[in-house]
């Protein structure tokens, strides 16, 4: 008897608390949970903590209450000005209404490829209507801003808010990138060549200057050098002419003897002489007078 | 779960306490609920062992129940570490921060605690990574960007970062370090892409740095991630491996220039001095001819001064001194044709053949 009672207590204490368990469940603070009567909301939980369902009648799901990241793939998007983007972007979303987000969506997978998809069309929607210039090196902010509005209003019946898109890469399409390429190598091989050049130019100027410089000292010092020598020769004429001018005949006699001696010295001169010259006087007759 | 809650029925557990306890202390990991019939079963049967016992066994089974109530209560101790700090959460709700140092949480299934580390500089690679053998790998899809001037700029960078506030960074986002890294990633484009090239890859780089880091701040703030934005160190910030040697090329037209110039200034030393020296040359030759001359002439005049003044004396005769001594010089040694003008003597020259005369001279 007591032991058949002991059992049926065993029994009911299990039965109590495993009904009591599966009344409880536990939301952390990254989930949001929606309870669900036979397949239809009875609650919103958003608040963590601990909570209560009529057991076996209600189940709950639990949805995400985080930020949610979405990316695009890489797609090629043409801007007003007819040039090709490669672009690609992510968004950040929050489920603020899990009820409109299940019902909408039904898991994260599903939602994510939708977001996705309105992310896509609305990011070529508003980049197809600027010029590349403006999205490369635009007011990005300005553009990711309308697209993020733009995807807000379509999502926003299905619970979900955007908190921000941001365009990751905006390239040129491989072909662009190769004449992009093309272009700064040329742009660099100019520039390299017009360092060049100056480099050049500067190393000739530098040498003119020198080679100008120098030849403007040399003939500085011909030009001193023919003056200090042109004073020198009129020192000399001077000092000859003070010296020679006490008795100009005795000088001309004198500088004349001195001529022949110098201006005959050659041994190889052959002479052609007159016996009547002054010098023969005596040839003839020793009785010649001294005066003639 | 709410299996720890049946604390009547773990008596039945002989010497379970602390043994059996242990996982169930851990958190929130691994909590799959044991074979609920292998419990029910057991139950059964110690309470079926134990109650035939009578009152000393009642006894027992309390003990064993407070003993079990005491170890359940003891596994709400746990420790944070320095460097990390407490997250207490109620039924899933964040309800406490703690400090470093020895703490106190309501036991499992109540109370759960999170230590994030929240000292850590932790970084996130962009644009390359660091292989298993350390060197640096340049991923091209991240690292080649466009800049303000339509170039493309090659630019790998790391962003440092932690946690600013462990709630935040635990529970508002989902794959944080992913998303530092599109966020850092976005925001490095957008500020590139109002950058020159020539800026981005020269002194621009700092600016491009602290600018990347506030703008990224921004997004965590806007995401509330809890994160700080400690530093962005730029790795690397070059031209495309495609057009580097066109680059390269520059700056070697830049030593180029340097070198011509450095040459010509060689040049220019080099000649310059000897210049100098060559017109120093000339002068001093110029001012030694001029001394030379006047010397001479002073020389020569003096001479003439003592030959005159010795003439003066005794004028003819020294005259015919100088004349025939003079004149017995010039003529000594030399070839000698006397030609009488008289008698006929004008009528020989024309016949004097001056070239039988050069020719006798030759032999």
């Amino acid at each position: 008897m007591a032991k058949s009672f002991s059992t049926v207590l065993a029994i009911l204490v299990i039965a109590i608390g495993f009904t009591a368990a599966s009344a409880m469940f536990t939301v952390n603070e990254t989930e949001q949970a929606l309870v669900m009567q036979f397949g239809k909301e009875k609650t919103v939980i958003q608040e963590p903590g601990l909570n209560f369902k009529v057991p076996f009648v209600q189940n709950v799901i639990f949805v995400d209450k985080r930020i949610i990241a979405v990316s695009t793939k890489r797609e090629e998007v043409v801007t007003r000005d007819q040039k090709r983007l490669m672009v690609d972007s992510f968004a950040r979303f929050r489920i603020t209404n899990p009820l409109l987000y299940f019902q909408s969506f039904g898991n994260i997978n599903v939602a994510l490829s939708r977001i996705e998809t309105i992310l896509n069309s609305q990011l070529r929607q508003v980049l197809g209507r600027e010029i590349l210039t403006e999205i490369v090196s635009g007011e990005r902010a300005r553009l990711m801003d309308s697209i993020k509005d733009q995807v807000n209003t379509k999502t926003a019946s299905r619970g979900i808010e955007i908190v921000d898109v941001r365009i990751v890469r905006a390239d040129l399409p491989e072909a662009n990138s190769q004449k992009v390429f093309d272009r700064m190598r040329s742009q660099r091989e100019q520039e390299a060549k017009e360092i060049r050049a100056t480099g050049a130019e500067a190393a000739q100027r530098i040498q003119a200057n020198a080679n100008r410089e120098r030849t403007v000292l040399l003939a500085e010092a011909k030009k001193d050098g023919e003056i200090t020598r042109g004073t020198g020769d009129a020192e000399k004429n001077r000092v000859f002419a003070d010296a020679f001018g006490k008795d100009p005949d005795f000088f001309s006699f004198y500088r004349s003897m001195q001529a022949y001696k110098e201006s005959m010295s050659n041994d190889d001169t052959t002479m052609v002489l007159s016996p009547d010259s002054e010098f023969f006087r005596f040839f003839d007759s020793q009785n010649q007078k001294t005066t003639k | 779960m709410p299996w720890s809650n049946q604390g009547g029925n773990d008596g039945g557990w002989q010497g379970g306490g602390g043994g059996n306890r242990g996982p169930w202390g851990q958190g929130p990991s691994g909590q799959q609920p044991p074979n609920l019939e292998d419990i029910i079963r057991k139950g059964q049967e110690r309470l079926k062992d134990s109650l035939p016992g009578g009152g000393g066994g009642k006894l027992g089974f309390f003990i064993i129940l407070m003993i079990a109530v005491v170890v359940w209560l003891a596994s709400g101790f746990y420790k944070v570490e320095t460097n990390e700090q407490g997250v207490v959460l109620r039924f899933g709700k964040e309800v406490a921060t703690t400090q470093p140092g020895l703490n106190y949480h309501l036991p499992y299934p109540i109370e759960t605690v999170l230590t994030p580390d929240v000292t850590k500089l932790n970084s996130v690679e962009v644009g390359y990574r660091i292989n298993r053998s350390g060197s640096t790998v340049s991923v091209v899809a991240e690292s080649l960007m466009l800049t303000g001037d339509e170039n493309i700029v090659d630019i790998g960078f790391t962003v440092f970062w932690k946690i600013k506030n462990a709630g935040d960074f635990l529970f508002n986002v989902s794959n944080q370090t992913q998303t530092i890294k599109a966020a850092a990633e976005s925001a490095m484009r957008e500020v590139v892409g109002h950058t020159q090239l020539q800026s981005a890859i020269t002194e621009g780089r700092l600016k491009i740095q602290t600018e990347v880091a506030a703008r990224l701040q921004e997004v965590m703030d806007l995401y509330e991630i809890g994160v700080e934005v400690v530093q962005i160190q730029m790795k690397n910030s070059d031209p495309p491996s495609q057009v580097i040697d066109a680059f390269r090329d520059v700056q070697a037209a830049e030593a180029d220039k340097e070198r011509a110039q450095n040459e010509a200034l060689a040049y220019a030393n080099d000649i310059i001095p000897r210049a100098r020296g060559e017109a120093t040359k000339i002068r001093q030759e110029a001012i030694g001819y001029k001394q030379q001359v006047v010397a001479e002439a002073q020389g020569e005049a003096a001479r003439f001064i003592s030959i005159y003044d010795e003439y003066a004396k005794a004028p003819y005769v020294t005259r015919q001194r100088i004349y025939l001594e003079t004149l017995q010089e010039v003529f000594q040694g030399k070839k000698k044709i006397i030609i009488d003008n008289q008698g006929g003597g004008q009528g020989v020259v024309p016949y004097l053949s001056l070239n039988e005369l050069q020719k006798g001279r030759a032999k």
